[in-house]
């Protein structure tokens, strides 16, 4: 941490190089100082708080979170995020916390974690201080982390009984591929209707987005087709999608629509199960 | 030519599958690239490159460049007495002079002791340019008055077209017309168009457009040159024509040809990127000013920004057909966008679409333009898979439009050997009615109308076919092939081998001289040993190279016998070659070895000639190849997502000298026509920046987006090929892209024109029900 | 800038070389140690032809700096198996005829050789997936997926 004190805009922090190396590469970066953060121990945990949730450290890699255990059971559109990040040699190097502060609006581990109202643990000179993941992002590449601080864990809680998600995105090729669109969700239930749910987009904003219309649209209801179908229409409203050499900004809104049915009725099925 | 050896046994030789020579090489990381390579006192080149498409250059200061401790050398194009303006090719281009004419156009170049500080070097180059208006559109930029891409006076190079040697007879206007940027123009003619369409009962028009592909090789431009102190120049390389790159490296530079030996380095893929010079003489210049070796390899991103892609091919058809579906007319235009300088070849595209069907009347023109962007090169039989996407695609919706099977209409109307090509020659013996009649013999075509009524879960399935092909090369070549001391046989071209090649002709070495493939070894050699032997390109290796191998090994062989019935008192006619002994035929025991004949050529005080088999000839044949494809998919309507179940690739060979590797060439000649078809593009914005420079978002097939690739092969004899064959490599990369669109409109009834068929095309169409 | 000692383990052997501190593994491994296997076809890990073995994971060498990989234990395509001594997947890359112009071909190896171990038996779709970090432009995968699948299979039918 002393070295992350004194550490000014010259410093890059490295944990898998990913998304850090080909800025590097291009030129597009010239970091005096890199601190690689990939050996300390607390940032590679994945641990579970007795009930409470899940804690996650930063440099936990994608290749992890596809494969782990508990992730696969309780917060499978984490793992099928992780999953889908670049290819095997890419994720067993690139992390959720590069993911997350390299803070493309495409980042696929961000919707997940939306959905799953993750915190975001970060540590400073002052101590530590927790920020809901969807407060995190302020824009495209920026987030609330000061020059002297550090993304440590997320906290993500647990989604309790009768509850489920997915992480679907659209990409042209199978793998290999950045998402023109992504969206999560995750929804709990209470005999038949649901309590809580969350949806969330990436690639259709500055930064990835809750679509807020579309979760009120669902809590207190039974979830039919027909809700989903209306919900999936709402989710349009969070979205404010440009045109860019991925995709058009009317195949965007056209894939929102498609992949927030699909994420939703995935959820209910795992919700339901 | 296609003699057949007489011998008492088969030779182990053609028409065996055996996997090259040099595989255990290649799978354990021994074989040698030109990155590879690090000879003492290396230097490594980087090249500052223009950001802009269009700019005036106002001012270059390389003086702190200069200054860093480790920089060599820095170059601008004041320091190359050689440059010269109005520059024919990139190659001549060597550094922009004063004006930049694309984005990543090379404006300084800098050697160093170490990669790292080339590119502060480059950070420390002031460049001032003066941003100018940019033709990056080939509709606009053919347009009186569009920003100007040449300098006024440059003449159009026309030697790709020559190098790919496809199409005599048709005459290539270089002169520009009116508007500045149209480099070449061409125009095939036959009958009254305009009255036979007015009396067609079916008139279909269609605009076809293909972007800019990269050939997409996996190793980057790479080259290593060394001078000596003699003035002599060594370059290591990375190309698909040694005798090319010294030919125009010595022309750049003004040196004699025999003052460059072009070494040719394991070819990391070229596909006709890497048949032109580009980075060579850059790189022969630095190492010139500091007497170093220096070495340069591009990055992906130069390659993407600064390579020599495939050009934009934009494609205007209007056809008409009697109702019984007789052919009456096809009007055509074909617009290629060749980027900054010209070399499109711009025939194969008006022959294809005038002459591959029986059109009794025809107007097509082509035009190549100009733009502020990379310059093109060929890629895998240049222009073909464009113009067949168009003619396949109209051929489909005609025989649609009259409810005609779409296989018995294409037989229908398919040119025969005899009939004359629209530039007046004609066709030549070809396979392509027997492979269309193959493919429709498969059990997947057969049952194409049961895949399309399984479609359930919302998804759409269909299945599409086509049929495309290539003329076929010609470029004289040669080659040796000595008996060595010990019997074995050594055969040397200048054959750069990327795709196997050197296995096939040691094949054919072994079956025209009679011995078996293991006593035979294959040489490329440099350019100061080897004969002079042409580009790895336009399928014409084993048909040209193979023609050379097939007579040397003949004449080393006739002397061989000569050789024997002397020492054996007999006559050459009876004699013959087997089991590495020459006997005289019926009477077994009488005979003398092949290394006995092959010591005393090497002996002492001996009177007996060596044997070295000798062949260069040229050609004037070609052997037109075609493919035919089938691509069974599935479509998720919502998502556009494409499915490709199965894709099966027959393709008629001629005669296949080594099955193994002839495989090989269909299926990755399929992907890359796939890679065409469904996801590839380089996309540029007006002003002419590339958007998509990584291989993140130029998007070539990985193995997940793919089947297994089937393959079928037919041999129909190509009358003057070696023992029959034809080229191999480019038809595979001809049909895919009309295979699919048939079959994404076999699927949801829309038809679709413009490449890639990405997923947003196919979902935004059947959205917008087009 | 001054070179760091890098101390690793690369194919079986510890290893003690200088490196720059913006050099890659894959720079490092090339450049500084004469492992010129690994290819660099792109340098941002879209390519796969930097693939080597790291702690026995395939990872993209190209992504990480060579100072990294201290303490870690680095395999590259030289460390798989040798001309005469060759791995079963090279020996079925070889018989499969699958190398054309062969820049593809260590790292896909390496990729197939950390599939194979972590997952003996793949499926077809596993195998793809195995592989689809890795371009290939000459072969279409065709004769990799056949040269794997038999691979996998033949040891499969050993284990047995």
């Amino acid at each position: 941490m002393r070295a992350l004190a004194q550490r000014g805009p010259e410093t890059k922090l490295l944990a898998g190089g990913t998304d850090l190396l080909p800025q590097l590469k291009n030129g597009l970066l010239k970091p005096a100082r890199v601190i690689d953060l990939s050996g300390v121990a607390r940032l590679r945990a994945v641990e579970s708080a007795n009930g409470q949730g899940l804690r996650i450290g930063s440099a936990v890699t994608a290749r992890a979170l596809e494969l782990d255990r508990t992730v696969r059971s309780r917060y499978l559109s984490l793992a099928e995020s992780g999953a889908l990040v670049g290819s095997v040699q890419v994720r067993n190097l690139a992390t959720l916390g590069g993911n997350l502060c390299n803070a493309a609006p495409s980042a696929d581990m961000a919707p997940p974690l939306l959905a799953l109202d993750a915190e975001a643990i970060i540590l400073g000179p002052k101590g530590e201080r927790r920020v809901p993941i969807a407060t995190f992002f302020t824009g495209v590449r920026q987030t609330v982390l000061a020059p002297d601080e550090l993304l440590v864990e997320l906290a993500v809680p647990a989604p309790g009984a009768h509850s489920g998600g997915n992480y679907l995105r659209h990409t042209p090729r199978r793998e290999l591929d950045i998402a023109v669109v992504g969206v999560a969700s995750q929804l709990t239930l209470a005999n038949g209707v649901c309590t809580k749910a969350r949806v969330a987009l990436a690639a259709v904003a500055p930064v990835p987005v809750r679509a807020t219309a579309a979760e009120r649209a669902l809590e207190g209801q039974a979830v039919t087709p027909d809700r989903i179908a209306r919900a999936a229409e709402l989710a349009l409203e969070a979205a404010r999608p440009i045109s860019d050499q991925r995709g058009s900004a009317d195949f965007r809104r056209h894939l929102v629509r498609v992949l927030t049915r699909r994420t939703l009725t995935t959820a209910l099925a795992r919700a339901s199960a | 030519m296609s003699s057949v050896m007489k011998t008492t046994r088969d030779v182990k030789g053609i028409g065996l599958s055996i996997p090259r020579p040099d595989a255990p090489e290649k799978v354990t990381g021994v074989v040698q690239y030109v990155a590879d390579l690090s000879p003492r006192g290396l230097l490594h080149a980087k090249l500052l490159r223009s950001p802009h498409a269009h700019a005036r250059i106002l001012k270059i200061d390389v003086s702190k460049a200069r200054a860093l401790p480790g920089v060599r050398a820095v170059l601008t194009a004041a320091d190359i007495p050689e440059l010269k303006r109005k520059a024919p090719t990139r190659a001549h281009a060597v550094l922009a002079i004063d004006r930049v004419v694309f984005a990543g156009q090379p404006v300084a170049a800098v050697a160093a002791d170490e990669p790292a500080i080339a590119e502060e070097a480059l950070d420390l180059i002031d460049v001032q340019y003066e941003v100018l208006a940019v033709s990056a559109d080939p509709l606009e930029a053919m347009k009186p008055g569009a920003p100007p891409v040449a300098d006024a006076g440059t003449e159009a190079d026309t030697s790709e077209a020559q190098a790919h040697g496809s199409v005599a007879g048709v005459t290539t206007e270089a002169k520009p017309a009116k508007a500045v940027n149209i480099s070449q123009q061409a125009r095939l003619q036959r009958g009254d168009v305009a009255k036979a369409l007015a009396e067609s009962d079916v008139v279909i028009e269609k605009t076809y457009r293909v972007p800019m592909v990269h050939q997409g090789y996996l190793e980057p431009h790479a080259v290593l040159a060394q001078w000596d102190t003699a003035g002599n120049l060594t370059l290591w390389a990375s190309t698909q024509g040694s005798f090319n790159t010294r030919s125009e490296v010595a022309d750049v530079l003004e040196i004699s040809e025999n003052r460059i030996k072009v070494i040719p380095m394991e070819c990391g893929g070229g596909f006709g990127g890497k048949i032109r010079a580009l980075c060579e003489p850059i790189t022969a210049i630095l190492a010139r000013a500091t007497a170093r070796p220096v070495r340069y390899v591009m990055t992906r991103r130069e390659e993407l920004e600064a390579g020599m892609p495939a050009p934009q091919v934009i494609i205007r058809l209007k056809t008409g057909v009697k109702r019984d579906g007789t052919l009456m007319a096809i009007e055509g235009e074909a617009i290629l966008e060749s980027g900054a300088f010209s070399g499109a070849v711009l025939a194969v595209s008006g022959v294809f679409l005038a002459s591959l069907y029986r059109w009794p009347n025809f107007d097509v023109k082509g035009f190549e333009v100009l733009t502020h962007k990379p310059s093109i090169a060929a890629y895998r039989a240049p222009v073909a898979p464009q113009t067949i996407f168009a003619i396949d695609s109209q051929m489909e919706q005609i025989a649609r439009a009259i409810g005609a099977d779409p296989v018995e209409f294409r037989l229908r109307h398919l040119q025969r050997e005899g009939d004359k090509m629209a530039n007046g020659q004609p066709w030549l013996s070809n396979g392509a009615v027997e492979v269309l009649t193959r493919i429709a013999e498969h059990p997947l075509w057969k049952k194409r109308a049961e895949w399309k009524a399984s479609s359930k879960d919302g998804r759409l399935r269909g299945t599409g076919l086509s049929l495309g092909g290539w003329l076929g090369g010609l470029q004289p070549t040669g080659a040796t092939v000595r008996l060595n001391p010990d019997g074995t046989l050594q055969v040397l071209t200048g054959q750069v081998d990327i795709a196997g090649t050197n296995i096939a002709l040691a094949q054919i070495a072994a079956t025209a001289y009679g011995v078996d493939i293991d006593k035979v070894k294959i040489t490329t050699g440099d350019t100061d040993v080897a004969p002079m032997t042409g580009l790895s390109a336009g399928s014409k290796t084993t048909y040209t190279v193979g023609v050379a191998v097939m007579q040397a090994a003949q004449n080393a062989r006739n002397q061989t016998l000569e050789i024997a019935a002397k020492e054996l008192e007999a006559s050459v006619h009876d004699l013959e070659i087997d089991d590495g002994k020459v006997v005289v035929r019926g009477v077994p025991n009488k005979g003398v070895t092949l290394a006995q004949i092959g010591k005393k050529g090497n002996l002492y005080m001996s009177k007996v000639e060596p044997v070295l088999g000798v062949s260069h000839p040229a050609f004037s044949v070609q052997a037109p190849a075609f493919c035919a494809q089938l691509a069974k998919i599935e479509i998720d309507p919502d998502t556009g997502e494409l499915t490709l179940h199965d894709f099966v690739v027959v393709q008629d060979v001629g005669k296949a000298i080594n099955p193994l590797q002839i495989e090989g060439q269909m299926q990755g000649g399929a992907v890359q026509s796939l890679g065409m078809a469904l996801t590839e593009a380089l996309m540029y914005d007006d002003k002419g920046r590339l958007m998509n420079p990584s291989l993140l978002d130029y998007r070539k097939l990985t193995a997940a987006d793919l089947p297994n690739i089937e393959t079928i092969i037919v041999e129909k004899p190509a009358p003057h090929g070696p023992f029959g064959a034809r080229g191999v490599g480019e038809p595979p990369i001809v049909p895919a892209p009309a295979a699919i669109a048939n079959a994404v409109e076999d699927a949801t009834g829309v038809r679709l024109t413009v490449l890639p068929l990405s997923p947003e095309r196919i979902a935004l169409a059947i959205a917008n029900g087009k | 800038m001054a070179k760091h000692v890098l101390n690793c383990t690369v194919n079986d052997e510890p290893t003690e070389v200088l490196v720059q501190p913006w050099d890659t593994l894959l720079d490092a491994l090339r450049e500084r140690m004469g492992l010129t296997g690994p290819k660099e076809g792109c340098g941002t890990g879209d390519c796969g032809a930097c693939t080597v073995h790291f702690d026995g994971k395939p990872i993209a060498s190209c992504l990480l700096l060579a100072m990294q990989a201290r303490g870690h234990t680095v395999r590259t395509i030289e460390g798989l198996g040798k001309p005469g001594a060759l791995h079963p997947l090279q020996e079925a890359f070889v018989k499969h005829g699958v190398p054309q112009c062969g820049f593809c071909i260590p790292g896909v190896l390496m990729a197939a050789a950390a599939l194979l171990t972590e997952n003996p038996r793949p499926t077809e779709e596993e195998i793809r997936y195995g592989i689809a970090g890795n371009l290939c432009r000459c072969t279409g995968y065709t004769k990799m997926l056949a040269a794997i699948t038999e691979t996998a299979g033949a040891a499969a039918g050993r284990r047995s």
